[in-house]
């Protein structure tokens, strides 16, 4: 090859990679970090474009807080990707520099990202808007939002997890509604037993469905399980962690075991005209306050009654996630940001929501279940305005259930390795359930793995 | 090129010529160069910085750390599974991938009128996008009611919950990797229509049977093409990741819906190591891992195939 000929080549190739090089300078600085934001970043008059994050798919009860947050901040161009929350594209966009001003996650993965640095603080934000989330917003929600003492998110929605039975299926069965005592096994294994039906070694209907493979947090905290400590630290390994194993394989093993009722619920029209209280494929079920808006379009070709999660002690238990806002660490118009997301979490807010959602019912001729926004004032009060009997003994009992449970919300813990533990744990969970673990063992390999991201962040 | 620029007995006018020729080429491929030294080569060489390093996402921000993140490969558990679970997943679904798409192409090759409609028909599965082929195959999979286990219940087998239970787990991606097999079967196909008819003629004259045929004239033949199939399914079978990620892993928070460790595949795993927990220096060593693996096993399947592979010509 000839001398010139080969310059020419290597400089190709040098300028490609050096193209690349820049592309991902390490080192390179961006307009991120994890400093918190001074307060004259949240104050002042809203004004500019606000890039924001959230609301996929937004319903009348979204587009409503959107419209309303929208005339309230007249001066801002809110631009909206309406897409849900994806780890992978939010990391893109901070890799490039490109963050939205505020984003809307699940409540689960604040701390994590807290923790990394890549969302501010928001207690500026809440004391420029002169609203005190301790008094706002309901303790266990904010707590999920908290991490080493300061809030990274405002938050929104706290709908809770009750047990609705199935009456029709536990009447032909002699068993009585209260008779789903999570705090008593043995009564509650009885009543399983019942209802429990199968041909040829098949389910055919449920006795009771905790759904636990996919709510595993929800039933450790329940059953008395520990899942971090103060710290944020996994603690996995803890004795009553594995009892509640054990506990809830029972209630599986009562019914066929964990594959055959997977299995299943799996096939179950869960949101459509055949669900499994239409067709008696369960005697009882874990949902959260959301799903009786399902049940509602089938209200006349069901009989449910609710009862309450209870702990050991017999006290009704209830722990939910749900969504928040944060602001990432590069926004660049955090004062607009913040004021957009406390906004569509106002009181007004909240009631434009609860007027939008109280005439679509009325349209479609549906029962109006309420709306749990996070906010103990705001659910008493739509509750009280727009929450109205609707002839049916059951419904109005199961609307009721749900706003009685509202109390007694726990919170998951705030934990760097949230995502991790959740994860874990629900493998841990199948892994014992599948009979591929016993529960020590599950539990002490979730332990490992949930600490070993643990340290990776705090270490 | 360098061979001809190099000749002296070729007139100047000639050299010049070609000179200008090669540089025409290499402008009409510049595309593709500057594409594969950003995204492929660059890319790589970025990974294997990272790999040696703690990036802080953050701060975008690069801290030297040496080999640990190598040496905590050797360390942790989960990555010993995932790999386990790979290793597994490669042994069962290459031989099946090739025996599908041979047994398939060999049908469609001995198809006379109709041909084209079933060679078309067979492709379709392949057009089919993932989250589609998924859904469907939860349905099909289900261990009380799904298809597959009620076609073996004619036959009085009670079908596994394929699922649920760990330890059929694989053998249900195998299955699902299955239904998109047709592309490797439109390359054997290719392959067996190029086999010299003759050659069947002569073996025919001999005494061979449609067995014996097979085994002496087409297998030899198609060889080459065996042979590159089967890399390129034990690769793709290294990096597989769409099946157990869209049946198991799809939860935005990290739960995982109905997963265990039996379905976690050495690529999900990289992936939640880098976006999920945005260990991306760990990640970029997971990656390095695994291009070392997938190159020591296609240097034996290369070793292997010097024995195996018959071309013609040579």
């Amino acid at each position: 090859m000839e001398p010139k000929r080969r310059a020419l080549l290597a400089a190709v190739a040098a300028g490609a990679l050096l193209f690349t090089a820049c592309a991902a300078t390490p080192g390179a600085t961006t307009s991120g970090g994890a400093t918190q934001a001074g307060a004259g970043e949240f104050a002042g008059t809203p004004s500019g474009t606000l890039k924001a994050w959230g609301f996929e798919n937004a319903d009348d009860v979204g587009q409503s807080r959107l419209d309303y947050v929208a005339k309230q901040l007249s001066g801002v161009t809110v631009s909206l990707d309406a897409t849900a929350f994806d780890s992978q594209k939010f990391i893109t966009r901070q890799a490039s520099g490109d963050m939205p001003d505020v984003v809307q996650m699940d409540r689960a993965l604040v701390a994590t990202y807290a923790a990394q640095g890549l969302i501010t603080p928001l207690g500026e934000c809440f004391a420029a808007q002169n609203v005190d989330p301790a008094a706002t917003y309901y303790k266990n929600v904010v707590a999920d939002v908290t991490y080493k003492g300061d809030i990274y998110a405002v938050p929104q929605f706290f709908q809770p997890p009750a047990i609705i039975v199935n009456n029709r299926v536990a009447k032909a069965a002699g068993v009585a509604p209260e008779d789903i005592d999570t705090s008593n096994l043995d009564t509650l294994l009885a009543a399983i037993s019942k209802m429990y039906k199968e041909k040829n070694g098949k389910p055919t209907t449920l006795g009771f469905d905790p759904q636990a493979h996919s709510n595993t947090q929800l039933w450790m905290l329940a059953l008395g399980g520990k899942l971090t400590d103060d710290q944020g630290a996994p603690t996995l390994t803890d004795p009553a962690n594995a009892a509640a194993f054990e506990w809830l394989k029972k209630v599986y093993d009562a019914q066929g075991g964990f594959a055959k009722v997977k299995s299943f619920s799996d096939t179950f029209d869960f949101f459509g005209d055949k669900n499994q209280y239409v067709a008696d494929q369960v005697g009882a079920q874990m949902n959260f306050q959301w799903y009786p808006n399902v049940l509602a379009s089938t209200m006349k070709k069901i009989d449910i009654w609710t009862v309450p999660i209870k702990d050991a002690s017999g006290n009704t238990f209830a722990a939910a996630s749900g969504s928040a806002f944060v602001i990432p660490a590069g926004a660049k118009n955090k004062a607009a940001a913040c004021a957009w997301a406390v906004g569509l979490t106002s009181s007004e807010s909240w009631m434009a929501a609860a007027e939008a959602r109280a005439a679509t019912r009325a349209k479609d001729g549906a029962p109006n279940t309420g709306l749990m926004t996070g906010r103990p004032d705001m659910d008493q009060k739509i509750k009280t305005e727009y929450v109205k009997s609707v002839g049916n003994e059951g419904f109005d009992q199961t609307v009721s259930a749900f706003y009685d449970v509202l109390p007694s919300g726990a919170s998951f813990g705030a934990s760097p390795a949230g995502e991790s533990i959740k994860a874990e744990l629900s493998n841990a969970l199948i892994s014992f359930l599948s009979g591929d673990k016993d529960a020590n063992t599950a539990l002490a390999d979730a332990q490992t793995a949930a600490e070993s991201a643990y340290q990776s962040v705090v270490g | 090129m360098a061979k001809v620029a190099r000749s002296p007995k070729l007139p100047r006018q000639r050299v010049r010529y070609n000179r200008r020729e090669a540089l025409v080429g290499l402008a009409f491929i510049s595309p593709w160069i500057v594409g594969f030294l950003v995204f492929t080569a660059g890319a790589m060489i970025y990974s294997l910085v990272l790999s040696f390093s703690n990036y802080n996402l953050a701060r975008n921000t690069m801290a030297y750390a040496g080999w640990a993140n190598y040496e905590r490969l050797f360390t942790d558990p989960k990555l010993a599974a995932a790999l386990s679970n790979t290793l597994v997943y490669v042994i069962l679904a290459v031989p099946a991938e090739i025996v599908v798409a041979l047994g398939l192409a060999l049908l469609l090759a001995a198809a006379g009128r109709g041909a084209g409609f079933f060679r078309t028909t067979f492709y379709l599965p392949k057009m089919t996008p993932s989250v589609a082929t998924a859904s469907m195959f939860l349905l099909l999979l289900n261990g009380n009611t799904g298809a597959i286990n009620q076609f073996l219940g004619w036959f009085g087998i009670q079908g596994p919950q394929w699922l649920v239970d760990p330890a059929w787990i694989k053998p249900s991606i195998v299955l699902m990797t299955l239904w998109g097999v047709s592309g490797t079967m439109v390359i054997f196909l290719a392959a067996l229509k190029n086999v010299p008819r003759e050659l069947y003629e002569v073996a025919s004259l001999d005494g061979a049977g449609p067995i014996r045929q097979f085994w002496n004239v087409t297998l030899p033949m198609i060889s080459p093409v065996l042979f590159f199939n089967t890399v390129i399914l034990s690769i793709a079978g290294f990096q597989v990741f769409d099946q157990a990620y869209l049946l198991f892993w799809r939860d935005q928070s990290g739960g995982a819906a109905g997963a265990s460790d039996s379905s976690l595949f050495y690529a999900v795993y990289l992936f939640q190591q880098a976006f999920r927990q945005f260990k991306f220096g760990y990640a970029a060593a997971m990656a390095w891992l695994l291009f070392c693996i997938i190159m020591a096993v296609t240097a034996i399947q290369r070793a292997v195939s010097k024995r195996l592979v018959y071309y013609e010509g040579e």
